[in-house]
């Protein structure tokens, strides 16, 4: 492997000290002379016909400069990524409670938010679907008439013959498995400010915005105005997880109208209950895996039903259940495939993006089966994997052959397994608490309810304690894939003084992509990563390089500037070995300074700066990567889905007391191969941050509907984990040696995410010798087998 | 969304009773995390408040004095003075341990003693080691000064006998003699920032194989924090034995259900709380593992 100088050493990142000091500047820090304030406008229902909106009682209130609604909208009224379905301003219907018919504009908030209520909403409540299994059926709601019904989405995968492949198994596993809502829980709320920069200028938007080009593209319909007069700029990130794409691109067209309409800035920000309320959620999954395997533990055959919850709009449900379809069977070899993958219309909370888009949910499924099969053939989990894990050459569900890039599995598996002991502490947990399933003993009506226990059910200290380890892995393809053009730019500019600027199209959200990009670039050129500027995301600057999304900034960004630092590099190392008559072999770049091995010469990167525009080269460029070729065939569902794929392991350590149902998660060992690690810090950051969030995901976090109502309206209700609820993440990296982008550096962000859920499940399991099928596996799923929700949504402290 | 109001910053405690007194409409900030949090919530129980009187200022009202027979805490003295006191940590261990849970550092910095009892919400969490403690209080007025129980001081959620014009200034604990144990639960959600789903409290003597005292105080599964008299009393004079303790833990489930009716949660909370309550009585009597 290459020597780096720079790459995979710890370095500063970009912004740690304005974001340590609090002076980092985000949407919400910024005012503007004459600027007024947006205050939305909600109908209390979830589905209904708007049949007249009064605004007599606010219409001539001093506080209330403008009153903005879809009348207001200059060109297309509804938007959307795939079906344009989402209205900037409801005026027809309300499909969910986040729906806003209007905004109040002026200076005063404050007296706005007091206002809002006044305006009178006159609407025919409609029934309202909340039950995905029910929205095809044919007396179901239609949520959007424009629409035959309410699928979104259906994606088929068929490979062999799966009725064969059941009939040559020994065994048969059904099952069940059902996920909930998540919020992504950005520490940021949403914040975003137009200002208009009158008729030849267009307007420009400042926000908390992942995609600053998708928000440009959707501000510009609304507009209608050119690309070109809608400029966005990024401010610094407070979060986002996927979180601040179509939500952001709505609010800042909400802004732009306003901004449009009484010709001075305007700024939206949401507070956290209005976040919740508005905000899409990582979709709810409904499961059924059928899975027929031999005697000797080889997997014969697979049918899969998938229904996601894609709630009241479209959005990014056609996308994320791609990815769902691809990767449904988890990394291992089947014959024979059957899967259906349905994403449909309700009136709940709209579903999206969010960190892990599609993974997280299968295999919080199929690797739970995998560990039942191990348990009914008397195997481990690890020798099940083993039989059945993808190796070099082995063929994925879609038919893509794995040939072109170094199959990990097996070597994170086996890292993870020795790092803990796994097969030992397994066994041991196995034998240890085959009395507890007893000690649980569900009703068989699950409405029945015991409130007074027998003596014999008292647990006592001493056994109230269970220790349970888990194992989830996972295979994910890189970047975009077949759903999408996926090509990356990124403008680098030296100096003369030998400091340079570099803006990639991808965005910063809080990962840390600007550290990792100064890197590539430093290390090309032989700097110290503190002589780049990075610039702030400006889609007047940065071309568009696609969305920030899809753990692909490292790998597809990683190449442009890579490509970008070399070109740069080139003309330098061709004017210097003209300047000397050195060979072009003979000059390096290190230590900020180019030398030649030939004459011993050496200069200063910014001297050799100056040779290069005195030979007249620019010193200017823009990089661009292109993704090597995918394919997909939508009826079979077979094709190469990614140009290349990470693997992934976790094992989690925890102890359930099977008294409380309290699950306490001690460590989590996280082996990831994200091919050369550019940016060690950021790395071990995504490890921690992604292996929290999928604990969290597997024991806390859960969005709750009532008649497409949302309960947990704020951070005291919705449980994100702490940074005190895992004691130890431990992280390991196998560095491989892939072609792509910069050095072979892939992807990491969101396989560490997907594995936590689905290895505290296994973990519990091994605790109580008892499988739960519905995440998230809180106190009461352990003890009871269901969940308990509040009846009414009144807090007892108001 | 807050209105406007005024904040007043006295210097003493005769100072602040006299700002209190006359202005029903004057609330008293401590910590300020269930006051400033409530008028975000737009609550109905600070919808009329328009002055806040910051207490902060007045140096006993955090101050904690120990002499050979009390510890006095002045109502004020946030959570993080309390669970780090030697004093409160080797005479009243139970309050260390439940203060310590509350919250997060940050909140444990700025949450008062006081203010988790006068907000008297049902998941106050160092309410039922008070109560245990027999935790009596002081409330003064500009023309009055009482002491009462902290048990008779809690009415129902969110209420008290605290008068429009009084402030509490003290919590008094009186020492034990050493023959006493005790243990504390709290069950929440997940470890940091967890709001209870239920606490015990249980506190007592064993003296020849014979449970001679005990005190048992619930939160969160109860209305409020309280005592739970009738199992005391059925327990007192009981065999310290495993067939005692369990006869009590079904016992207290039994009570509780007759307190709280069937609400939402009790099928998962009564029999945790039974468990959860055999388990305590057990490591008191029989002590940990």
């Amino acid at each position: 492997m290459k020597k780096f100088n720079v790459v995979g050493k710890p370095v500063t990142r970009q912004d740690a000290y304005e974001k340590a000091t609090g002076t980092a500047l985000y949407a919400d820090d910024y005012t503007f002379p004459g600027m007024l304030y947006g205050v939305m406008v909600r109908v209390p229902a979830s589905h209904a016909i708007i049949d007249r909106i009064d605004y007599s009682a606010v219409a001539g209130n001093p506080a209330v400069t403008a009153i903005v609604d879809h009348n207001d909208i200059p060109a297309q009224k509804k938007v959307g990524p795939i079906k344009q379905d989402q209205p900037i301003f409801s005026w027809e219907k309300i499909v969910t409670p986040g729906d806003v018919v209007a905004m109040l504009v002026g200076q005063n908030e404050t007296e706005l938010l007091q206002l809002r209520d006044k305006v009178s909403v006159e609407f025919t409540a409609l029934p309202v679907l909340t039950d995905p299994l029910k929205s095809m059926d044919p007396d179901a709601p239609r949520i959007h008439p424009q629409y035959e019904n309410n699928a979104i989405v259906h994606y088929p995968l068929r490979k062999g013959d799966p009725e064969k492949g059941f009939a040559e198994s020994d065994y048969i596993i059904e099952q069940t498995y059902t996920t909930q809502f998540i919020e992504h829980g950005y520490i940021e709320p949403e914040a975003v400010i137009a200002i208009p920069l009158g008729k030849a200028k267009g307007v420009k938007i400042l926000g908390s915005i992942q995609n600053p080009h998708t928000t440009r593209k959707v501000v510009a319909l609304v507009l209608g105005l050119p690309l070109t007069k809608v400029r966005v700029v990024q401010a610094e990130m407070g979060g986002s997880f996927g979180g601040k794409d179509d939500q952001m691109n709505i609010l800042s067209a909400r802004a732009a109208v306003a901004a449009v309409k009484t010709n001075r800035p305007v700024k939206i920000r949401f507070n956290r209950e209005e976040s919740i309320l508005e905000s899409y959620k990582r979709h709810p999954y409904h499961m059924h895996y059928k899975v027929g395997f031999t005697n000797e533990g080889k997997l014969k055959s697979m049918r899969i039903h998938i229904t996601a919850d894609g709630g009241a709009y479209a959005s990014m449900s056609p996308f994320v259940t791609w990815r769902t379809v691809v990767q449904a069977t988890g990394p291992y070899e089947v014959e024979n495939v059957f899967t259906d993958v349905h994403a449909v219309y309700t009136n709940n909370p709209y579903t999206g993006a969010m960190r892990g888009f599609g993974s997280p949910q299968p295999i919080f499924a199929q690797e739970q089966i995998m560990d039942e099969i191990a348990l009914k053939l008397g195997m481990s989990p690890l020798q099940i994997r083993e039989i059945n894990g993808f190796k070099t050459g082995s063929v994925t569900a879609s038919g893509q052959k794995l040939d072109n890039h170094e199959v990990n599995l097996s070597t994170v598996i086996n890292k993870a397994v020795e790092e803990t002991n796994f097969v030992e502490k397994w066994q041991k947990n196995q034998k240890d608490n085959a009395d507890v399933a007893k000690q649980l003993n569900f009703a068989n009506d699950s409405e029945a309810n015991q409130f007074i226990l027998t003596k014999d059910q008292l647990i006592a200290p001493d056994k109230t304690w269970r220790k349970g380890i888990g194992l989830a892995a996972s295979y994910r393809g890189c970047s975009l894939g077949a759903e999408g053009i996926d090509v990356t730019s990124a403008y680098l500019s030296v100096q003369l003084d030998g400091s340079a600027y570099l803006l990639c199209g991808l965005a910063e959200n809080g990962q840390g992509l600007r550290t990792t990009f100064c890197i590539v670039a430093a290390e090309i050129l032989g700097l110290t990563v503190d002589k780049i500027f990075y610039l702030e995301q400006d889609t007047a600057i940065a071309p568009d390089s696609g969305p920030t999304v899809a753990s692909r900034s490292t790998l597809m960004g990683g190449g442009a500037v890579r490509n970008a630092a070399e070109t740069i590099r080139e003309r330098m190392v061709r004017s210097v070995a003209d300047e000397w008559k050195v060979s072009a072999d003979s000059i390096t770049f290190a230590n900020n300074t180019v030398s030649s091995s030939e004459n011993n010469k050496s200069v200063t990167f910014a001297d050799a700066c100056g040779i290069t525009y005195k030979h007249k080269e620019n010193l200017a460029t823009i990089g661009f990567y292109q993704a090597p070729e995918v394919s997909w065939e939508e009826e079979t569902g077979q094709g190469s889905a990614y140009f290349t794929y990470v693997y992934g392991c976790q094992i989690a350590e925890i102890t359930v007391n099977i008294a409380t149902g309290q699950v306490y998660v001690e460590k989590v060992t996280a082996v990831h191969d994200p091919g050369t690690v550019l940016n060690l810090q950021g790395a071990l950051g995504q490890v921690y941050g992604g292996v929290t969030q999928g604990v969290g995901y597997g024991i806390w976090e859960e969005i709750s509907v009532h008649n497409g109502k949302i309960r947990e309206m704020n951070l005291d209700q919705y449980l994100l984990p702490t940074s005190k609820e895992i004691d130890d993440i431990t992280a390991i990296f196998i560095e491989g040696k892939d072609e792509h982008g910069a050095w072979g550096a892939k992807s990491l962000g969101e396989p560490t995410l997907e594995l936590g859920a689905a290895a505290v499940a296994n973990a519990i399991q091994n605790a109580t010798g008892t499988r739960f099928y519905h995440n998230p596996i809180n106190l009461e799923e352990i003890l009871l087998n269901r969940k308990l929700y509040p009846e009414d949504l009144k807090r007892g402290s108001l | 969304m807050i209105a406007q109001f005024e904040v007043l910053a006295p210097k003493t405690i005769q100072e602040a009773l006299q700002l209190i007194s006359g202005n029903p409409r004057a609330k008293i900030l401590a910590g300020g995390t269930d006051v400033i949090t409530g008028f975000h919530q737009g609550s109905s129980r600070f919808i009329d408040t328009t002055t806040l009187i910051d207490i902060n200022h007045i140096p006993e009202m955090h101050a904690i004095t120990e002499t050979d027979s009390h510890i006095v805490i002045g109502a004020g003295t946030p959570f993080t003075h309390i669970v780090e006191n030697p004093g409160v940590i080797k005479y009243f261990p139970l309050l260390a341990e439940s203060c310590s849970v509350i919250g997060s550092l940050q909140i444990r910095n700025r949450a008062t003693i006081g203010g988790n009892f006068i907000n008297n919400a049902p998941c106050a969490d160092s309410v039922p080691a008070l109560l245990v403690y027999e935790a009596k209080i002081r409330i003064q007025s500009a023309i009055s000064d009482r002491e009462m129980p902290l048990a008779d001081f809690l009415v129902k959620p969110y209420k008290t006998q605290l008068k429009p014009d009084e402030i509490v200034t003290e919590v008094i604990l009186t020492k034990f003699d050493d023959g006493y144990k005790g243990n504390f639960y709290k069950l929440g959600r997940r470890r940091g920032v967890a709001i209870s789903r239920l606490t015990i409290a249980v506190f007592g003597k064993v003296e020849n194989d014979i449970i001679t005292d005990i005190r048992i105080a619930s939160g969160a599964v109860t209305p409020i924090g309280m005592r739970i008299a009738e199992l005391e009393q059925k327990l007192i004079g009981k065999p310290a034995n495993d067939d005692s303790l369990k006869e009590a833990a079904i016992e207290l489930g039994k009570i509780i259900l007759e307190k709280t009716g069937i609400r939402w949660s009790a099928p998962y909370k009564l029999p945790v709380m039974q468990q959860v309550c055999y388990q305590q009585l057990h490591t008191l009597v029989f002590g940990k593992e």
